[in-house]
């Protein structure tokens, strides 16, 4: 399947595109552009397709992994070659820029390298060490395969010092809705269990929050703020504003609630009635209930709260820059303005990025806060 | 040690329980008993005040229970439910020590005291200690459940229907071995079942109640005898004569038997057996090993004819077995007598029909006196 997908990527489609510069659109060149690399992308496909008839499953999960993470490598130095092959001879201002072909590798690659097994996600320090190889071999590929010279790779190094810091405000931002979130939800979670009107009113308006677009919500924030800012200049000092972080950051709370305070609920109120008399009647306190028993027991699903409100933060957090926030998303806004796709691309794949990792990393989490007496 | 005063409680107009009296001795294991909503529950909940009365006062060693806190009264009371409530995320160490652990105990004390109740309770601590509620069968649950409330030594216990939930042939045997842990630990149990023969095998006082009332406090041989109305003669069955055979113990009537050695002579076997027909054929360290019947012995006769071999563990009784078993065994095998052995099925003594049947009818005389059914 993945080896398919990856041969349609180096045969039928354009491999990249060389454009007189980084606006206009120009001629689509095939794989055959990459010189050398192309065989061995050519090599690396085949031996994907290997992983569809090898003789033993080890066979089958050894040719699918190091197709993927092969392919990963041969394409940032085939790239590399490719661009430096076809700026010859061209203005200071011609951009070579990826072709879908590219996209649909990429795909195919991602297929190859996690059908290799489930088995190796869990052990990270088998996954981690061939990540390492190739993340190196891509660094590499910078520095001294031309990959430097892709368009994309141009868009970034004009914005650079802007690029980090943006990419800072992103996470500054997206980091802060969620944690406000949390400081919010957990208690109105826990609110909610102990009490039947609290709980219809937070689940029914988390949930309605959650269906007001988003764009709608930071328009309808603007508004008021901006007149709070003008009738109390303390607050106005402190930044709440009409345009600025305030807004973006109030409606980035208002989204992550809804994913925590229903899980935070739904956690507790899991916990059996049972557990809860006998705790109670062998004499302990509420706290000491709470903390000893309903918390442990509910983490699990609270955490994957904060993972479902991290990565749709992480998304939704592009958009706050219509309210005047600065981050990644004033790439994105800025290349559909221009018309400029690797300006798009040097915006949206950081924010893909973030939202994996988030992914990722609060998903071990979970795993590694369910209590082992409870684990499937 | 337990005393009720005038106790009542109310839920809006329906009165659960109404001014309700009982007082219950150090050591003694009472029983209350009565159809769903009777308010039973309802009454244990309230001596460790997971429910408040309306009026009344509830006394424990002297002491108003509302003169303390409700969590260092609980953590003085062993508390068993139904459901037990075992807490999943903590092993069945983890959870013995809960209450320990609310008083501060020392670690190594705490480990002492678990492997002592797992095994009180029958579990090998090696086995059990480390494994989590999930891994465990209902009644292995349930023991973890008892040796949990015992855990940091309470003068009293409070179980509500702990045996309910488990199947009929496992009920018997926590049922026998709660009545031995009971025998060596003295402690003073209330204990809620709405199964009549669980409370006429356990209690020391059964207390009877139909809708919050109390209809009957007294020992399980008066309720059986006397019952105090027509309710409770209904309620205890038509079969009181059977039920109170679950009060007597085989060691209470059994006599010492006929025997002769294996491999005696025909002649020595006549002698022996003497007045008796049948004889107890045993090993010379006394293991039994089946019977003779003496009409079978003829002269010239070979005695292997007439000697039954039996395995000891289906055609004997152990002394702490209720006459109902006795009873039921001869049945069973279709005997006028069976043979008493210990656990090294030596033979101690033998239980006679007739025996059984002097213990059925005592007390019964009073029957006569009782209003006939439907004039109450």
């Amino acid at each position: 399947m993945g080896a398919f997908v990856a041969l349609a990527g180096v045969t039928v489609l354009p491999f990249v595109e060389l454009r007189p510069n980084r606006l206009v659109p120009g001629n689509a060149y095939s794989v055959a552009a990459a010189g050398p690399w192309a065989y061995l992308l050519w090599l690396l496909v085949a031996v994907g397709f290997l992983s569809a008839v090898a003789p033993t499953a080890r066979a089958r999960a050894a040719s699918s992994t190091a197709s993927g993470y092969g392919l990963v490598i041969a394409l940032a130095w085939g790239l590399g070659a490719a661009s430096t092959a076809l700026l010859v001879d061209q203005t200071a201002v011609a951009r070579v820029s990826l072709g879908s072909g590219v996209w649909v590798l990429l795909a195919g690659t991602a297929i190859l390298g996690f059908s290799g097994g489930e088995e190796r996600r869990r052990k990270l320090l088998r996954w981690a060490g061939p990540l390492v190889l190739v993340a190196g071999a891509v660094i590499a590929a910078f520095v001294w395969g031309g990959l430097d010279r892709i368009s994309l790779a141009r868009e970034f190094s004009v914005r650079a010092s802007s690029f980090w810091s943006l990419l800072g405000g992103h996470l500054a931002m997206s980091g802060a809705g969620l944690g406000f979130g949390l400081l919010l939800g957990v208690p109105l979670g826990l609110w909610a269990t102990r009490n039947r009107h609290v709980r219809a009113v937070t689940l029914g308006v988390t949930g309605v929050i959650q269906t007001v677009p988003s764009l709608a919500l930071l328009g309808l924030l603007i508004a008021p703020l901006a007149a709070l800012g003008v009738a109390v200049p303390l607050l106005r000092d402190l930044g709440v504003r009409g345009i600025g972080a305030a807004p973006g950051l109030i409606a980035l709370t208002l989204y992550a609630l809804l994913p925590i305070v229903r899980n935070t609920y739904v956690g507790l109120a899991e916990v059996e009635p049972a557990v809860i008399d006998a705790g109670r009647g062998m004499g302990m306190s509420s706290w000491q209930l709470l903390w000893r028993v309903e918390f442990p027991l509910a983490l699990p699903l609270i955490v994957e709260g904060v993972r479902t409100a991290a990565v749709l933060l992480i998304g939704i957090t592009t958009l706050t820059v219509f309210a005047g926030a600065r981050n990644l998303g004033i790439l994105i806004f800025e290349g559909l303005g221009q018309f400029a796709p690797d300006l798009i691309l040097l915006g949206a794949l950081p924010v893909i990025a973030l939202a994996v990792i988030a992914d990722v990393a609060l998903s071990a989490l979970g795993r590694a806060f369910t209590p082992e007496g409870v684990r499937a | 040690m337990i005393r009720l005063e005038d106790i009542t409680r109310r839920y809006g107009d329906e009165t659960a329980v109404d001014s309700l009296s009982l007082e219950i001795a150090e050591g003694e294991v009472c029983v209350l008993i009565g159809p769903s909503g009777c308010g039973k529950t309802t009454t244990l909940r309230m001596i460790n005040r997971l429910i408040e009365p309306t009026s009344g006062h509830i006394f424990v060693d002297d002491r108003d229970i509302l003169s303390l806190p409700a969590e260092e009264l609980r953590r003085g009371l062993g508390y068993v439910i139904q459901s037990i409530g075992l807490f999943p995320h903590l092993t069945v160490a983890g959870n013995i020590c809960v209450v320990p652990r609310l008083l501060g105990w020392e670690k190594s004390r705490m480990v002492d005291r678990v492997d002592e109740l797992l095994k009180l309770v029958g579990l090998d601590p090696n086995a059990y200690r480390d494994k989590y509620p999930r891994q465990l069968s209902g009644g292995e649950a349930q023991r973890v459940g008892v040796a949990r409330a015992l855990a940091a030594d309470p003068p009293v216990l409070l179980m509500d229907e702990p045996f309910g939930a488990v199947d009929p042939l496992n009920r018997e045997r926590l049922q026998s071995e709660f009545a031995r842990i009971q025998r060596e630990l003295k402690k003073t149990v209330i204990f809620v079942t709405h199964d009549i023969d669980e409370a006429i095998r356990l209690a020391d006082k059964i207390a009877i109640m139909r809708d919050g009332k109390l209809q009957q406090f007294d020992t399980p041989e008066e309720v059986l005898n006397h019952p105090a109305n027509k309710f409770v003669h209904d309620f205890v069955g038509a079969d009181r004569a059977l039920k109170r055979l679950v009060r007597v113990r085989v060691e209470d009537v059994m006599r010492s038997p006929a025997t002769v050695l294996d491999g005696a002579d025909l002649l020595t076997l006549q002698v022996g057996a003497g007045r008796r027909r049948f004889a107890y054929v045993v090993e010379p360290d006394g293991r039994l090993i089946g019977w003779v019947d003496t009409l079978g012995l003829d002269e010239g006769s070979v005695p292997e004819a007439a000697l039954t071999r039996v395995v000891p563990a289906d055609a004997s009784v152990r002394p702490d077995d209720s006459l109902r078993d006795a009873l039921s065994r001869m049945l069973g095998l279709g005997f006028r007598s069976i043979a008493v052995t210990d656990r090294n099925d030596v033979l101690l003594g033998e239980v006679t029909f007739a025996a059984v049947e002097d213990a059925m009818t005592e007390g019964d005389e009073h029957i006569s006196n009782l209003p006939p059914e439907g004039a109450a």
